[in-house]
């Protein structure tokens, strides 16, 4: 029996498939079921007719670390022989849509198996899309990306981002609200009707098809054109060296004392990131000791100022704070960089309580007090 | 650029946390959980041992996340070793340096040989080769222990650190069944300190108790020869919480009496931190449900559940033979035979 | 007749050459005192363990200082003696049939870690069932994991073979681990004449072990091993590769220097040749088989048969130049395996594979046949020799090989 079934099936010019590649970037760990359900939902409503396809997590990403940028895609063709040209792979090399479960996403992302720092719209193709679920506007969000290589459209399904752990689901429709939007963005590959009849069929709960048609109504749209965006974030890269320039025995050189790893910086996995107010601290040190991630640099004054290329954003300095609203984590979409605040501190101290209240909407107590500065 | 020797280094206890070396050995840019715990443990491990020290890790979170090829976060000369090699690794490298340094092939000096292993490299898979290593007192090495209670490393699954009825992804709940793990908590370090008599130092302890845990890292490479330390790291990706709450569950964990805090040096017992004060009636044990409820990975849990788990833990504190340490008792009739200092909790001297 | 000394006795001191009648395993543990071994790690099994027997006593009557590590299992032992050795330590460690599988995992990082560990595997086949002669499956486990394997004959070559093995493995061009293949029984514990070379002799041969700048140690700060992805891996393997191939040429350094500071070690690092002058068919094995099949050419010979014997005495790196150069001078060539790769093509023997892959790129090949004999240390006796012989001269005659009929049990019960 020949391998090779003769079927109806119109022979494919190579290089000329038709595939759709969709890519979700989520938080490790909080939206990896989320992530999970999107994917699949793409894959199972493109079964409505007899498309097929498939859905895979970026293996370098797994074990996922929470907060820590993932992703996973679905890939839909019409025929089988199609689908081929996106197998075996970790990740499509070109997406026609990139979804972004959380906007903080939007300052680029960084996986903790990649090398360098990737603008969000890194894979998508020209004239593709980038879907972030957000309760800010395209507008607003557009500031936050790396400047544009090429245009793409910016799409936003309103919502703010759905973490949860890893065991109990948060089961607050954001999934349906992405398949709705996609459905708008896609609506050759992803008929909205085909969407809503498969959710209708696996969930046998109409607030669901209902939660569908709201993300395809709802979702707003801006072109982005090339060159739009921002410039601040940092370019970090990492060319990889070949067999003979790397050292033998898998060896690489310890981190010189008072260093840090140049190669990861991490910040990408903050949503959070700590904003501290040095006139209320009482230089306890707890928020240094505890902080897993050595993030907090003691001043010339005694305090401890964040560094925030180091940050991750998880909060247990807030937490073990014992000094009432003196560590308080901010949405990171506030920041446009990674800048740290002791200096602005020490030089002006009226302006950073200024800062501070900008970014806390706190009341920077003790601002009638002069700033602490060298020696305490 | 290596730090220069200091052939009588010695390791003073710390004080408080004003004390505590401030110089960061182990350095950001880890590729740890936001919330991970064990890297603050690896963090304090490190910075308690100074920089004439190897570190030897075997497979697992704090090898795959912190060190990951062409980047690493420790200043101090760091090696793999497998997953069930912790002891073996501790010991080859303590036994190379020793015969070097006889041999004179080494410069004379004190270097720190440190082993870390996660709870399925040192509970399940590594046991017996740590449990061999502790009985070669001629080799000076630490293995430490650090307990996210899962093989969290490779998605969560079982191991034999997992608390009762916890949620892993080899041990989910379903229909039929509701709890999947059913088996109670091996006790590593009371198990290890009875088997081991000539072993100096052993201990259990949480970085959420920052400055006792470099203490007893610092007492172990100390008293020399093979020592054992064993940590509860509370893990926000496999115990689901939030990570900023990774400090109160690891305190919440000493406090419910679930994880004790203790030390047996030259076969002496000393009851650290809020143990201590739990044993010597000044602190009431918090009932377990405040742990548990704080976790997804017991949101299944029903009240049964709970009330079987606290009933255990009272078991651990009302029967055990030495609360959290020695599970089994002595018929009464044999009371005569124990050897009990009957000097009470707070009289006794902590090492010095 | 040089001086007979009793065993480790008075060899320590001796600044003439000595003799000694010894096992292969206490020859090794005589290079290994030679060598000035710092760690080493032991565990039961038979039949390697004569080695940790005789440094045991070696180490307890003074004759040698060395960190002698009792371990609690096979994995444990080379764990042991891989992280000493990174410390810049010289190690010895060994085992044997499912011990050295025991040990996979250890021997497997060991070869990608680029530490020069010397094992000797003292061949045994392997369970189930429970069996403890020769078999050199145990061995062949690891020959794609970037060891070195070199293959005794004789009690004086494992001891010569041990001190290649330092020799190589820790040359920097090289830095890989290093098997010592030791048929089981007949080497492990027989026990015959063997020079025992002088200490400075063996200075003047073996260099002091040194790691350089992959020393682990805190004024070298350095990381061993982190975790790498598909971005990385093959570019390690590429090293690990380029390693393996450098130390065929400091094998052949190392012999010319063995058999000038020595004089013994024969023409060819790689291969041993006898009666092969004018010979028509030979026999291509490894180990001990070479002797009874020595034997059986003499007799052969005698009845006039132009029959000869190439043995391998390195099977990693496999000296394909040097095979390929001796062996397309014969009209067939019978393999013979102490061995069995279980469904492999024409249901042959590894070293027959090997041997008939290094061949396959010529354009006139001789005919290579594969016989599997003396499994589970059954002994190769001369019958055996005899139909081996007879089925190799029919082939050679022919010229080819009917399809099926490749691979010969000898010695098998039907």
């Amino acid at each position: 029996m020949a391998t090779t079934e003769k079927t109806a099936t119109v022979a494919v010019k190579p290089g000329e498939e038709r595939l759709v590649s969709i890519e979700v970037v989520y938080r490790g760990i909080f939206q990896k079921t989320l992530a999970q359900r999107i994917c699949r939902g793409v894959v199972l409503a493109s079964r409505r007719r007899n498309y097929t396809g498939t859905a895979f997590a970026r293996y370098g990403d797994s074990p996922e670390r929470n907060g820590v940028p993932a992703k996973q895609f679905a890939v839909v063709a019409p025929t089988d022989l199609e689908l081929e040209a996106g197998m075996a792979k970790y990740e499509p090399a070109v997406v026609d849509v990139s979804v972004a479960v959380d906007d903080t996403l939007v300052k680029g992302i960084e996986s903790w198996a990649w090398y360098g720092r990737q603008p969000i719209w890194k894979p998508v193709r020209d004239n593709g899309f980038v879907l972030v679920t957000s309760n800010s506007t395209p507008d607003e969000l557009v500031q936050q990306t790396d400047k544009a290589e090429r245009p793409y459209t910016l799409a936003v399904v309103p919502g703010g981002a759905s973490f949860a752990g890893l065991w109990v689901y948060k089961d607050d429709h954001t999934d349906y609200r992405v398949l709705g939007a996609l459905a708008r963005l896609l609506p050759d590959w992803l008929p909205i009707e085909d969407v809503k009849a498969s959710i209708r069929e696996s969930t046998k709960d109409e607030a669901r098809v209902v939660s569908v048609q709201f993300g395809y109504d709802n979702v707003r749209t801006r072109e982005v054109k090339k060159g739009e965006g921002t410039d601040a974030h940092e370019k970090l890269q990492f060319e990889k060296p070949g067999w003979t320039k790397m050292r033998e025995g898998i060896i690489v050189e310890a981190r010189k004392p008072g260093e840090r790893n140049p190669f990861y910086k991490k910040y990408t996995a903050r949503t959070l990131r700590p904003v501290v107010n040095f006139d209320t601290c009482i230089k306890c040190t707890m928020c240094w000791l505890d902080c897993p991630d050595e993030c907090f640099e003691v001043t010339p004054s005694g305090h401890y100022e964040v560094v925030y290329e180091a940050c991750i954003g998880c909060g247990i300095c807030a937490q073990v704070c014992p000094v009432k609203d003196c560590i308080v984590m901010v949405d990171e979409l506030k920041f446009t960089d990674n800048t740290d605040k002791f200096v602005l501190y020490d030089k002006q101290p009226d302006a950073y309580r200024q800062w501070f209240t900008e970014m806390t909407g706190l009341p920077a107590i003790g601002s009638d007090k002069p700033a602490a500065t060298g020696g305490d | 650029m290596a730090v220069a020797a200091t052939p009588n280094a010695t390791l003073p206890q710390i004080k408080g946390v004003k004390d505590v070396p401030y110089d960061e050995l182990f350095v950001s840019g880890h590729r740890t959980c936001q919330g991970c715990e064990s890297a603050l443990v690896m963090r304090h491990m490190i910075k308690a041992a100074g920089p004439r020290t190897i570190v030897l890790g075997s497979t697992g979170c704090m090898y795959v996340a912190n060190t990951t090829y062409y980047t690493t976060p420790w200043v101090v000369p760091w090696m793999h070793t497998q997953l069930g090699a912790a002891g073996s690794a501790a010991l080859g490298t303590s036994a190379g340096l020793k015969v070097l340094m006889r041999k004179g092939k080494l410069p004379n000096e004190k270097i720190n040989v440190i082993a870390f292993c996660g709870d399925g490299g040192g509970a399940d898979m590594g046991l017996g080769a740590i449990s061999a290593t502790l009985t070669h007192k001629e080799y000076n090495s630490l293995i430490l222990l650090y307990d996210n209670e899962s093989y969290a490393n490779t998605d969560i699954q079982l191991s034999s650190m997992t608390p009762y009825g916890a949620i892993t992804t080899f041990s989910p709940t379903g229909k039929a069944k509701r709890l999947m793990h059913t088996r109670w908590k091996k006790n590593v370090p009371g198990m290890l300190a009875a088997g081991h008599p000539e072993s100096r130092y052993i201990a259990a302890a949480c970085a959420g108790y920052a400055v006792d845990l470099m203490n007893k890292i610092r007492r172990a490479l100390e008293v020399g020869g093979p020592t054992f330390i064993h940590t509860i790291d509370p893990c926000p990706k496999g115990w689901d919480y939030h990570p900023q709450y990774s400090q109160e569950l690891g305190h919440l964990a000493v406090e419910t009496g679930i994880w004790p805090l203790y030390e047996v040096f030259d076969n002496k017992l000393n009851l650290t931190g809020p143990t201590r004060q739990i044993a010597e009636g000044r602190k009431k044990r918090k009932p377990v449900v405040e742990y548990l409820k704080r976790q997804g990975r017991f949101a299944h849990f029903t009240d049964e559940d709970v009330d079987h788990f606290q009933g255990e833990v009272d078991k651990m504190w009302e029967k055990w033979l030495i609360p959290g340490v020695i599970p089994f008792t002595i018929a009464e009739k044999d009371r005569a035979l124990l050897r009990v200092d009957t000097t009470p909790l707070h009289e006794v001297k902590k090492p010095a | 007749m040089a001086t007979i000394i009793e065993k480790g006795q008075d060899a320590v001191s001796s600044q003439i050459e000595v003799e000694a009648l010894v096992t292969g395993c206490e020859a090794i543990a005589e290079a290994i005192r030679l060598a000035d071994v710092d760690v080493m790690a032991a565990y039961p099994i038979r039949p390697y363990d004569g080695v940790m027997q005789a440094a045991a006593k070696l180490i307890a009557d003074g004759k040698m200082d060395v960190e002698y590590i009792v371990a609690d299992g096979e994995h444990s032992q080379f764990e042991i003696v891989k992280h000493a050795c990174a410390v810049g330590a010289r190690v010895f460690v060994g085992s044997s049939g499912v011990g050295w599988f025991y040990a996979m995992e250890a021997i497997a990082v060991t070869g990608g870690l680029r530490l020069p560990v010397v094992a000797i595997c003292g061949n045994r086949a392997l369970d189930d069932p429970g069996a403890f002669g020769t078999e050199h499956n145990d061995s062949l486990a690891v020959r794609d994991l970037g060891w070195l394997m070199p293959w005794a004959e004789t009690a004086q070559e494992s001891l010569d073979l041990a001190l290649m093995a330092w020799r190589v493995g820790e040359d920097k061009r090289v830095s890989l681990p290093v098997a010592i293949g030791l048929d089981g029984a007949f080497l492990t514990h027989s026990q015959t004449i063997v020079k025992i070379p002088t200490q400075d002799a063996v200075n003047k041969f073996l260099p002091k072990y040194d790691l350089g700048n992959r020393l682990l140690h805190p004024d070298n700060p350095i990381t061993i091993a982190p975790q790498v992805d598909q971005d990385w891996l093959m570019e390690i393997r590429r090293q690990n590769d380029a390693a393996m191939r450098r130390a065929q040429d400091v094998i052949r350094e190392a012999h010319a220097d063995f058999k000038r500071l020595f004089g013994r070690g024969g023409d060819n690092p790689f291969l041993d040749e006898y009666m092969t002058d004018d010979a028509e068919y030979v026999f291509f094995g490894q180990g001990t088989l070479a002797l009874p099949m020595k034997v059986a050419i003499r007799r052969l010979r005698a009845q006039g048969h132009k029959v000869g014997l190439v043995r391998l005495k390195w099977f990693r790196p496999f000296p394909t130049a040097d095979i390929v150069k001796s062996l397309l001078r014969f009209k067939a060539i019978g393999v013979i395996d102490r061995d069995y790769s279980f469904g492999s093509p024409n249901y042959g023997g590894v070293l027959y594979h090997e041997v008939r892959s290094a061949l396959y790129s010529q354009p006139k090949r001789p005919v290579v046949l594969s016989f599997i004999a003396g499994l589970g240390g059954r002994e190769i006796d001369q019958n055996m020799a005899t139909q081996i012989f007879e089925k190799t001269k029919q082939a050679a005659e022919k010229g080819s090989l009917d399809q099926g009929d490749t691979c010969t049990w000898i010695g098998v019960r039907e």
